[in-house]
C-alpha cells in the first residue's frame, strides 16, 4: 500500500512538472515560426478588424523589418552585426553565425521585445533572413514582416511596467480600459492597464537615451527622455496617445515622421522675405533677407536620437 | 533654402540642420551614427518641443566685379524666387526616396527697383 501511495505520488508530481515545462510562459521559441505563434495576434481582427487594420498600415507591424518601400530597420541591424558586433572584441562575434538572442536584443529590446522569449536559433534564423533580403517582396522579407509589435506586445507583454506593484502580466488577458470578460478563446479575461493611456507605456520603447542594461549599451528613440525633460518643463500636458492616436484620428496606425499628417501637425513653418537695396557711398549692393521661424509643436524634440 | 533666378539659375545656397548629435561609445569628440555605436550627445541643434526657432538668411543679390578700377556689384536679377524647404533626412540624401521626407515648402517671389539713384 505504501508503494503504491508513493507511486501515485510520483506520478502526481510527474504530471505537475509536465505542465509546467509546457506552460507558454517558459517555453523558449526555436523557430521564427513559433514566436510567431506565441504572439499570434491574428485573431484579434476576427472582432477588432478596424484596429487591426489601422495597426497594420504602421510601423510597429513591421518592426524588424522597416518602412515598407525600403526595410531600412533590417539594414541597420546588418549594419549592426558587420560595423558593431563583428569589430568589439568582447562581443564573441566573429561571422554572422555567431550572433545570438542577446546581440540581437540591442535593437529587439525595442523592435522585438518577444525575442527574449526565444532560443538563439531564432536570433540565427532572423540573421539569415537580414542578410538574404534583396527585394521588399521577396520570401526573406516576407519573413522579416512576420515579426511585429502587435497587439500582444502592447495589450500583455508590455502593459504593465511596475510588476512589484502591479503583479506580471497574465497570459490569458488582454490589458485595455476595462475589466471584465473577453469573448476569445485565449484570452478569455479583460483588465485593465493602469499605463494603457500614459506615456510612460511608449516610453518603454521609445526611449531615454543609452540603454544601461546591455553590455554595450546603445541608443535609438530619445523621444521619453525629450518629453520628460524638455516637453514637460515647457509646461506641456498631453500624453503621447493624445497626439499619435486621438488628435491625429490614426488609432492604432500610430504614425511619426514619416507621416505628412502628422509632420504638418508637429511643426509650423513661417517665412518672411524682403529684397532690398543697400547704399554705401557710391556702391549699391542689392540683397535680400529671408527670416524662417519654425515652431515644434510635438511633444519631444524633432527630430530625436 | 535656395535663391534662384527666373530662369532657375540658383544664385545662393543656404542650409540649417536640426538634429542631436549623439557621442560615439559615450567618449571623445566623435558623433556615432548607428544606434549601436550611439551613447550619450554631444550637441544637440534638434526643434524643441514647444519652442520657436529663428533662422536669418542674408542673401547676397550680386556678383562684386572690378571695373576701372572701382568695385562694383552688378546685380543678378531684379526678379528672383526664393524656395525655403523643410526636409527630414532619417538616412541619406534628399535624392534617398522612401527615407528623405520633405515636410514643407514655401516660395516666395522678389524684386528689387530697377533703376533710381
Amino acid at each position: 500500500m505504501k508503494f503504491v501511495r508513493i507511486l501515485f505520488i510520483l506520478v502526481l508530481v510527474g504530471f505537475a512538472l509536465t505542465a509546467f515545462a509546457a506552460a507558454p510562459a517558459d517555453k523558449k521559441a526555436k523557430t521564427i515560426d513559433e514566436l510567431v505563434k506565441m504572439y499570434d495576434s491574428s485573431s484579434c481582427k476576427d472582432c477588432h478588424a478596424e484596429i487591426y487594420g489601422e495597426w497594420n498600415k504602421s510601423l510597429h507591424a513591421r518592426s524588424i523589418f522597416g518602412p515598407a518601400e525600403v526595410g531600412r530597420t533590417a539594414a541597420t541591424f546588418k549594419t549592426t552585426i558587420e560595423v558593431g558586433l563583428k569589430d568589439w572584441p568582447g562581443s564573441g562575434v566573429k561571422k554572422p553565425e555567431d550572433v545570438g538572442v542577446k546581440h540581437l536584443m540591442l535593437c529587439a529590446k525595442c523592435h522585438l521585445p518577444q525575442l527574449a522569449e526565444a532560443e538563439d536559433s531564432v536570433a540565427q534564423e532572423i540573421v539569415k533572413n537580414i542578410y538574404a533580403f534583396k527585394e521588399t517582396d521577396d520570401q526573406a522579407a516576407m519573413t522579416l514582416q512576420k515579426l511585429n509589435i502587435n497587439c500582444r506586445v502592447c495589450h500583455q507583454r508590455n502593459a504593465i511596467v511596475h510588476k512589484w506593484t502591479d503583479g506580471n502580466p497574465a497570459k490569458d488577458a488582454v490589458y485595455g480600459s476595462k475589466d471584465g470578460e473577453h469573448p476569445a478563446p485565449d484570452f478569455p479575461k479583460m483588465k485593465t492597464s493602469k499605463v494603457m493611456n500614459e506615456s510612460i507605456l511608449c516610453g518603454q520603447c521609445h526611449g531615454q537615451g543609452p540603454n544601461f542594461e546591455f553590455e554595450n549599451p546603445t541608443q535609438c528613440a530619445t523621444l521619453y527622455g525629450s518629453y520628460n525633460f524638455a516637453y514637460i518643463p515647457e509646461g506641456g500636458t498631453e500624453t503621447c496617445q493624445e497626439c499619435h492616436m486621438k488628435k491625429s484620428k490614426l488609432g492604432h496606425n500610430m504614425q511619426s515622421y514619416r507621416s505628412k499628417e502628422m509632420a504638418k501637425a508637429a511643426v509650423e513653418m513661417r517665412v518672411d522675405a524682403q529684397a532690398y537695396q543697400w547704399r554705401d557711398v557710391a556702391t549699391t549692393t542689392p540683397a535680400a533677407s529671408v527670416q524662417v521661424e519654425l515652431r515644434n509643436n510635438a511633444g519631444h524634440a524633432i527630430p530625436d536620437g | 533654402m535656395t535663391a534662384k533666378t527666373n530662369d532657375g539659375k540658383v544664385f545662393y545656397q543656404g542650409e540649417k540642420i536640426y538634429m542631436p548629435i549623439p557621442q560615439q561609445m559615450g567618449r571623445g569628440d566623435k558623433m556615432g551614427r548607428g544606434p549601436y555605436e550611439k551613447s550619450g550627445l554631444l550637441r544637440d541643434t534638434s526643434l524643441p518641443p514647444l519652442r520657436t526657432v529663428v533662422e536669418k538668411f542674408n542673401i547676397p543679390v550680386y556678383n562684386e566685379v572690378t571695373k576701372d578700377g572701382k568695385l562694383s556689384r552688378d546685380i543678378i536679377a531684379n526678379d528672383f524666387t526664393i524656395d525655403v524647404e523643410l526636409w527630414y533626412l532619417p538616412y541619406g540624401k534628399k535624392n534617398d526616396e522612401g527615407n528623405a521626407q520633405m515636410w514643407q515648402k514655401v516660395t516666395k517671389k522678389l524684386s528689387i527697383a530697377k533703376g533710381g539713384k
